[in-house]
């Protein structure tokens, strides 16, 4: 699975600490989804997308090989 | 995230101060033959009659306590550093869970088929008096190493 989060929180102007503040997980969560290490739940992924304020689908895609 | 089944993070260290001597009385009473005067129970001693040829014996066996409050000792302690929430426990602390869980029972148990298979008699009862704790112990020195990798790659990036 892709995601865009990077991107969306440098757009936001977000930390990694600040985000991971506002979902309440801690900053290695966010760093670990960031660079695909960790896939996040659909509640974890929900939340981050009411964060950004976008659909789930605009941040996280599916890939090939999923 | 809600977290089933865990204690509260400070019990990690309650976990310690209990583990810890709980280890050093345990070693002392297997291999020092060391008891705690007043951990005797009386109200369990048996009397035990020897008779050989024309000579009865009379004995009575004290039954000690120190290996028991040691074992549980070891077995609360670190059944608490096992299972304290972290500062954050969120959902993939709880993914690292379960994968050092899973890891250390196939550790533990691959460990005492290799037991069962090279030591025998005697020396098989210390192997199962370790196996009694491995599996926490293993888990525990897993889920950290899990945790300290993941925090050390953050580093890198």
């Amino acid at each position: 699975m892709k995601n865009r989060l990077k991107v969306e929180r440098a757009e936001h102007n977000l930390s990694q600490a600040e985000l991971a503040d506002r979902i309440g997980v801690s900053r290695q969560t966010i760093n670990s989804i960031e660079t695909g290490r960790y896939v996040p739940s659909a509640i974890l992924a929900l939340k981050l997308a009411r964060v950004f304020n976008k659909a789930v689908e605009h941040i996280f895609t599916l890939e090939e090989t999923d | 995230m809600k977290t089933k089944w865990l204690f509260p993070n400070r019990f990690w260290l309650i976990g310690w101060l209990v583990f810890v001597p709980s280890t050093i009385l345990g070693l002392a009473a297997m291999y020092a033959d060391f008891k705690i005067g007043w951990l005797t129970a009386h109200w369990l001693s048996e009397s035990i009659t020897i008779t050989s040829g024309n000579s009865i014996t009379h004995l009575m066996d004290n039954q000690d306590l120190t290996d028991e409050v040691a074992a549980i000792g070891i077995i609360a302690g670190l059944l608490l550093i096992a299972f304290s929430r972290e500062k954050v426990e969120d959902e993939m602390i709880g993914q690292l869970r379960l994968e050092a869980l899973q890891w250390s029972v196939y550790a533990n148990y691959i460990i005492l088929a290799i037991a069962i298979l090279t030591v025998y008699d005697d020396a098989f009862f210390n192997v199962m008096i370790y196996n009694m704790f491995t599996v926490l112990l293993v888990f525990i020195i897993r889920f950290r190493w899990l945790i300290y990798r993941n925090n050390h790659i953050l580093l890198a990036l």
